[in-house]
């Protein structure tokens, strides 16, 4: 996996709120690399830093030292309009809830990104119905957001965080609204998308959903404590065996 | 480009879901826009259509004929005439000699071949079913194909016979009479049947009669001159049709024959300016406005359409910048998917955009079916009836668009403040104060100091009132600008508060770019009303103190001079029927020839005047008579000079005292009530008319001999010529004793009083002229109509006056323009306090956990909206008054200037002393914006929030 | 105890011969829990015994074919019914390792937690991996369809029962972070009570053979 070129890289990065008494260290030394074909989920206590990792990931935030690589960009040093480009062209968001436009249909929503890049507007759909049915969503189409279930939604948001070229999925609890077996569903699909190629970043404290990913990492204070590798499948069974 | 406009498009549909998914507040937005574009488009589709085309004009004017001859009543001399043929004027100069006034044989000017018609009209007194009314009586055959278009028969048929005539359904209506009736006149005694109704599509609320050619003017006039009375005079023109018509050049050598025409040629194709020598003569230029007076027309037009977008756009801006507000997570959505900054304020821009659109849409097609459906009666209203409808698309396109503009500039600053947000703050939904922008302050402060001083220096050194008003706009701009700022200022003041009021200030205060727009709005309103009625207000106590009764207060006088006097009796009778009379005193006045002449010396043969003598040694030097060719008297004295005589001698003061009376010299023939009714209490004046005394007002009427000298003038051509070379009119003069009422009494402009004895004693024949009368109280509106439509029925000119003191025509208007800010002020803070509870819903709910009563949600929302209407009418109250200050101020200078002015000059205008211009404020409308109005706002959110609060609860449960 | 049962359970659907039931338990199982062809023959015997099996023929290839009596049903018909036992927690050693950590010297028992967390969450993403695959297989339905949901059932079970276990050292951890912010005086009670009021995750799953009513399981929407 490491012979190839990581889609998202954070180096050294450091990420400090408030200033003198008020300071907080909300990142410190983070270094972390995402492949293509990877999902990695961040785990952690509250405050740990973890929705200010997958901000500073995406280009929404700024560190305060340290470096951001995008698909070879250097995201630290771009210009908010640049930034704005970088999330229309590489970056995609999936948040915990309301992640679509009221106002526009699934396609639409998920054709919006392209759109807003200047895309045509029928060129645009073309290509969100293409998304929209690679995940088996083409029947969602044409409905409004609030004429979908909380998982549909998410399930489109997916969809939209990786229409076009994009292959940087930037998660932030895409399930906290949804029951357990919907939730699934949406990791599922996720799941999915990384194995056909893209790489994705979870943040989640949810044990059940991160073990989804390939790799797990632990953040505790701001920093990367620790992170899993994920076994061989086999060779698991066999221990479990022993303690069942 | 291409990609702009694809992301546009997005932003566009974004925008156009989301103005229906919150569908009252886009209506609301949308009607705000589309009502004044309804209203202009409205009136502009109005304009046009009834602005007729030049061959729609003159079809109605002179319906199938070529051209309309006229005689120019300049004894036939060649005249000059303007292609409409409306002005004429000798060809030749006629400075120190007699102007030709004379009629000419118009039918003689007629080339030969022609067909001529002719239409001839006069007055008549027409008889009604509830009396006399004076009527335009047209003689013209309308049912001639030549007179078609001129004419529009309603009902009826046209008239066959000289006994039938037709009439304008504006006459049946006045006269209460209909097709069918029978028709007479006063003096008359032929009768005319009505067989028809029609109307004058130019001149819809015409009173017309239309008889056959012969059948009606020439033996009415007979009638009424063998009565007694001068026969009514009457016009004549001819409708004359030629094959190929009347060419500028034809037109202009028929006007070597004194006749002045209307061609058809001539309007459809007007020849240049050049070829019309009319122009050429000195002050007969072609009539044209001044390319400064266009210019300041425009700018007017432009101020206040730009001042209307302003106030609209404050009004709308909040509106949309609570759905920028409402959709921030949206916002931050497409921020979090790629959008840039641009993207963010297309989408907020798409807003106004869209409203704009829709409403330029909607009012513009509602003002076409509204003016399509309701075109009979703006034809009524205008009374004319429309030429073809038109629409003038590149002109409506032009008012749509400003309405689109209108959206647009009012999503500008939500747009701008929605676009600064970070991405990560409008996702995450965190409040904070919304810094306004430092620059605006500034720009604000710099046009109030600009503006000032322009003010300042119309006011001191140019007196101009443009430049004052101009000047005060742009500081009252500057205001509105500076809001902000002045917002953070009330902030200060909330320390001492109790909670909700508090609350509602530190909210308004903190959120300044939302109460910001709210509070311009209300200010702009505000200082403009209280700006003008301010102004209103001044001019009105600069008015009552100006004011001069006619009569005592509560007096009645009526006078009628026309036919000798021969209503005067019914008049008199009516007005004691009618009004609360408690005195009558009937006046006469003193006539010379002809019973049925006009008192004034007009009328023809037979009729005459008189003069009420001013004797040598009584003339003020500044107005002796000049005799030709001497210059004006008072050039002889230096200012000095003139100064002195008009304010020291008495020969030159003017009678100061109000009224006015409608006969020569003030010269009344009447009893001792005629002084009692005017309250002049002079014990030896009641002897004199006894004694057969003149009772005189005026020190200058009598002559050293203490006689007044009352000239009949029977030769009114020969004085006429006399006057000409400034020598006294030859007549006879009859000397009356006089009796000088001591100074001090008013008379309201009756000079000299005799009883009837007296005036048969000097040889003077008097006829009725009219009555005074004192009342018991003063007579109501309702008295004053019955009387009114009494005399109406008279047919006559009847002059009556009663005095009510002064009366103030302008309250209306300021109440109204109070009204209208006042809505505003309430629409403007309701806008803002809605804005408020969108923003403080989060707070309202930790209140209400915290353990507030529901009571706090209302008095919070009652004090939010308090607290913009009152900043608002604070700072508009002190906005207003000072502009208004400076333009009386203005005023104040300017006539002063003229009153000196007139002093050196010698001019005594009238005035007793140097102008009073005094500054008014209107304390009763200011104290009504104060309080009033922020407390019916503050009432008025809390009594709403109620509802609203329930809902709430219920939709959270 | 649940191998008595699962064999009844098996056997319900008809007869069966000894190794037949042992294949069937482990595919239903996902070879969670191996048994040996002694350890099935053992429970049948007993189970006959008890009456609640019979020997009943044999098949084709010669195989004693086993079926269930009434006596059996009824007992499998309890079984489905009774809830499963939770009176007496069995043993953790995961529990008995934390609470003998608190206040040992030279541990870090933020360490221990966290090497535990690493070893529970690697363990679940592994089950969940094999769960993804099961998932797939549902999907696609087929001929073993059933056994596919009470594989991933028993999956799902394991997957549960693990972030019960990352969940319980999350808050142990946060606990013992407050904890120490106070007072290192209460350090040893507090743990001691910390690691028996967690609930004990029962250390012998009960496999539930899934009652034909049991709605396809997840993945399916």
């Amino acid at each position: 996996m490491s012979a190839q070129q990581p889609v998202l890289q954070l180096q050294n990065l450091a990420r400090v709120h408030g200033a003198g008494a008020t300071e907080v260290h909300a990142l410190r030394g983070i270094d972390l690399a995402v492949y293509p074909g990877e999902l990695v989920a961040v785990m952690g206590p509250s405050g740990s830093g973890k929705s200010t990792l997958l901000t500073i990931a995406g280009g929404l935030d700024t560190p305060t030292s340290g470096r951001v690589i995008v698909e070879d960009t250097d995201i630290t040093t771009a210009s908010v309009k640049e930034l704005a480009a970088l999330r229309r062209r590489s970056i995609g968001y999936v948040f915990q809830d309301y992640n679509l436009i009221p106002a526009l249909t699934a396609a639409e929503n998920v054709a919006l990104p392209r759109e807003l890049d200047g895309t045509s507007a029928r060129k645009a759909r073309v290509e969100a119905l293409t998304a929209l049915e690679e995940m088996g969503l083409g029947h969602l189409a044409d409905r409004f957001p609030d004429e979908m279930s909380g998982g549909q939604q998410q399930r489109v948001a997916i969809a939209r965080a990786l229409v076009g070229d994009r292959r940087l999925v930037l998660a932030d609890e895409p399930t906290g609204a949804l029951d357990s077996e919907t939730g699934e569903s949406v990791l599922a699909l996720l799941r999915s998308r990384c194995d056909a190629g893209a790489a994705g970043v979870l943040v989640t404290h949810e044990p059940r959903f991160a073990a989804w990913a390939d790799r797990v990492v632990f953040l505790r204070d701001g920093a990367i404590v620790d992170q899993t590798v994920r076994n061989d499948a086999e060779s698991l069974l066999s221990g479990q065996v022993a303690e069942a | 480009m291409k990609t702009w406009l694809h992301s546009w498009r997005a932003a566009i549909r974004i925008a156009r879901r989301d103005a229906w998914r919150s569908k009252g507040r886009s209506a609301l937005v949308l009607a705000m826009i589309a009502l004044p574009i309804l209203g202009v488009s409205g009136l502009d589709l109005t304009y046009r259509s009834s602005e007729l085309s030049p061959a729609e004009r003159v079809e109605r004017s002179m319906g199938a004929a070529d051209a309309i001859f006229r005689d120019a009543q300049v004894e036939g001399v060649p005249i000059l005439q303007d292609p409409l043929g409306e002005m004429h004027t000798p060809a030749k100069d006629y400075k120190d000699q007699a102007w030709p006034n004379g009629r000419t044989d118009v039918t003689k000017a007629i080339p030969a071949g022609s067909t001529v018609l002719t239409d001839r009209s006069g007055p008549a007194k027409l008889t009604t079913a509830h009396g006399l009314l004076t009527t335009d009586v047209r003689e013209l055959k309308a049912s001639d194909p030549i007179t078609r278009g001129i004419t529009t028969l309603l009902s009826g048929r046209y008239p066959e016979k000289s006994d039938e005539v037709m009439a304008t359904s504006q006459f049946l209506e006045v006269s209460g009479l209909s097709v069918g009736s029978t028709l007479s006149a006063r003096n008359f005694d032929r009768t005319y049947r009505i067989v028809g109704s029609y109307e004058l599509p130019d001149a819809l609320g015409t009173a017309q009669v239309n008889a056959l050619p012969g059948a009606f003017l020439a033996p009415y006039a007979k009638a009424v001159e063998k009565s007694g009375l001068p026969a009514p005079d009457n016009s004549t023109a001819y409708l004359v049709k030629k094959s190929g018509g009347f060419t500028w050049n034809t037109v202009q050598q028929i006007n070597t024959k004194g006749v002045a025409v209307t061609s058809r040629a001539v309007l459809l194709d007007p020849p240049a300016e050049s070829e019309v020598p009319l122009y050429a003569k000195e002050g007969w230029g072609a009539w044209d406005s001044s390319p400064g007076a266009d210019a300041a027309e425009l700018a007017a037009v432009g101020t206040v359409v730009g001042l209307a977008m302003l106030e609209i756009c404050l009004l709308a801006g909040p509106a949309f910048a609570v759905g920028a507000r409402r959709s921030r997570r949206q916002l931050g959505l497409v921020g979090a998917n790629g959008g840039a900054r641009s993207h963010i304020r297309a989408i907020v821009l798409s807003g106004g955009l869209v409203i704009g659109v829709a409403a330029a849409v909607i009012g513009t097609v509602l003002a076409v079916v509204l003016t399509l459906a309701l075109q009979p009666v703006l034809e009524d209203m205008m009374k004319q009836r429309f030429g073809a409808f038109d629409v003038r698309p590149l002109e409506l396109l032009g008012i749509a668009l400003l309405a689109v503009l209108t959206g647009l500039l009012a999503a500008i600053v939500p747009a701008v403040t929605a676009s600064r947000q970070t991405v990560l703050a409008s996702l995450t939904g965190r409040r904070g104060v919304r810094r306004s922008s430092r620059v605006l302050p500034l720009i604000g402060l710099a046009s109030v100091l600009l503006g000032g001083a322009i003010a300042l220096f119309g006011s001191i050194v140019t007196e101009s009132f443009v430049i004052v008003a101009g000047g005060s706009a742009i500081a009252e701009l500057g205001v509105v600008a500076m809001t902000p700022a002045l917002v953070g200022l009330f902030g200060r003041t909330g320390r001492w508060l109790p909670l909700s009021p508090r609350l509602a200030l530190r909210d308004a205060v903190r959120n300044r770019g939302r109460t910001a727009p709210a509070v311009a709005a209300v200010l702009a309103a505000v200082a403009g009303t209280v700006a003008v009625s301010t102004f209103m207000a001044s001019s009105e106590a600069q008015n009552r103190a100006a004011y001069e009764a006619r009569l005592p207060h509560g007096a009645v006088s009526t006078f009628v001079m026309e036919e000798g006097g021969r209503d005067v009796p019914a008049v008199r009778e009516a007005v004691q029927r009618y009004l609360p009379v408690d005195v009558r005193a009937d006046v006469e006045r003193v006539s010379v020839g002809k019973p049925g002449c006009d008192p004034w010396g007009g009328g023809g043969q037979d009729c005459g005047r008189y003069e009420v003598v001013l004797p040598k040694a009584n003339e003020c030097p500044l107005y002796a008579t000049a005799l030709p060719g001497a210059g004006d008297p008072s050039e002889k004295y230096t200012p000095d000079q003139r100064r002195k005589m008009i304010t020291e001698d008495w020969r030159c003061a003017q009678s100061s005292g109000g009224g006015w009376v409608s006969v020569d010299g003030g010269l009344l023939v009447g009893d001792a009530k005629v002084l009692q009714v005017l309250g002049v209490d002079d014990p030896g004046a009641v002897k004199a008319l006894a004694e057969g005394k003149i009772v005189s007002f005026s020190r200058a009427a009598i002559d050293k001999n203490g006689t007044v000298g009352i000239k009949q003038v029977t030769d009114i051509a020969a004085a006429d010529k006399a006057m000409e070379k400034g020598l006294p009119a030859p007549g006879k003069v009859s000397s009356v004793p006089a009796y000088l009422v001591p100074e001090g009494q008013e008379s309201y402009g009756v000079r000299l009083l005799m009883t009837p004895a007296t005036a048969k004693a000097a040889g003077l024949a008097t006829l009725p002229a009219g009555a005074y009368f004192s009342t018991e109280r003063m007579p109501g509106t309702e008295e004053r109509q019955k009387l009114d439509g009494e005399l109406a029925k008279l047919g006559s000119n009847v002059d009556l006056h009663v005095e009510q003191g002064f009366v103030n025509d302008d309250s209306l208007f300021v109440i109204a323009l109070a009204v209208f800010a006042g809505l505003v002020t309430i629409g403007a803070a309701g806008i803002a306090t809605g804005l408020a509870q969108a923003d403080a819903e989060a707070d309202l709910k930790t209140l209400a956990a915290v353990g507030a009563p529901p009571r706090v949600r209302r008095t919070l929302s009652g004090f939010q909206c308090g607290v913009v209407a009152a900043m608002g009418v604070i700072l508009g109250s002190a906005a207003g008054v000072l502009p208004a200050i400076g333009l009386r101020l203005t005023e104040e200078r300017e006539a002063i200037g003229y009153y000196e002015e007139a002093i050196r000059q010698g001019w005594d205008n009238g005035l007793s002393g140097p102008p009073y211009v005094p500054i008014v404020i209107p304390w009763e409308t200011l104290a009504g914006l104060l309080v009033a109005v922020p407390l019916g706002a503050a009432l008025l959110a809390a009594l709403v929030t109620r509802s609203r609060g329930a809902l709430a609860r219920r939709a959270a449960t | 105890m649940s191998i008595r049962h699962g064999l009844l359970a098996l056997l319900e659907r008809g007869p069966r011969y000894g190794s037949q039931l042992r294949t069937e338990f482990e595919s239903r199982t996902g070879s969670t829990w191996p048994l040996n062809v002694g350890q099935v023959y053992t429970t049948l015997s007993r189970l006959e015994r008890d009456g609640m099996v019979a020997q009943g023929g044999e098949d084709a290839a010669g195989h004693a074919l086993y079926a269930i009596t009434d006596s059996g049903r009824a007992e499998l018909k309890a079984w489905f019914e009774k809830p499963v036992d939770r009176t007496s927690p069995a043993r953790d050693e995961l529990a008995i390792k934390l609470a003998m950590a608190v206040g040992a010297p030279g541990v870090d028992i933020r360490d221990v937690i966290q090497s535990q967390r690493h070893h529970t969450v690697k363990a679940m993403q592994d089950y969940t991996r094999l769960k993804a695959q099961a998932l797939v297989a549902v999907e696609n339905g087929g001929a073993q369809e059933r056994d596919d949901v009470a594989w991933l059932l028993v999956l799902e079970q394991l997957i549960f029962q693990t972030e019960a276990e990352a969940r319980w050292l999350d808050h142990c951890e946060s606990r013992l972070i407050r904890l120490s912010a106070t007072a290192a005086r209460t350090t040893a009670t507090t743990a001691t009570s910390t690691a028996t009021d967690a609930r004990s995750t029962p250390a012998a799953p009960a496999p539930a053979t899934p009652a034909p009513t049991t709605p396809p399981a997840a993945g399916a929407r």
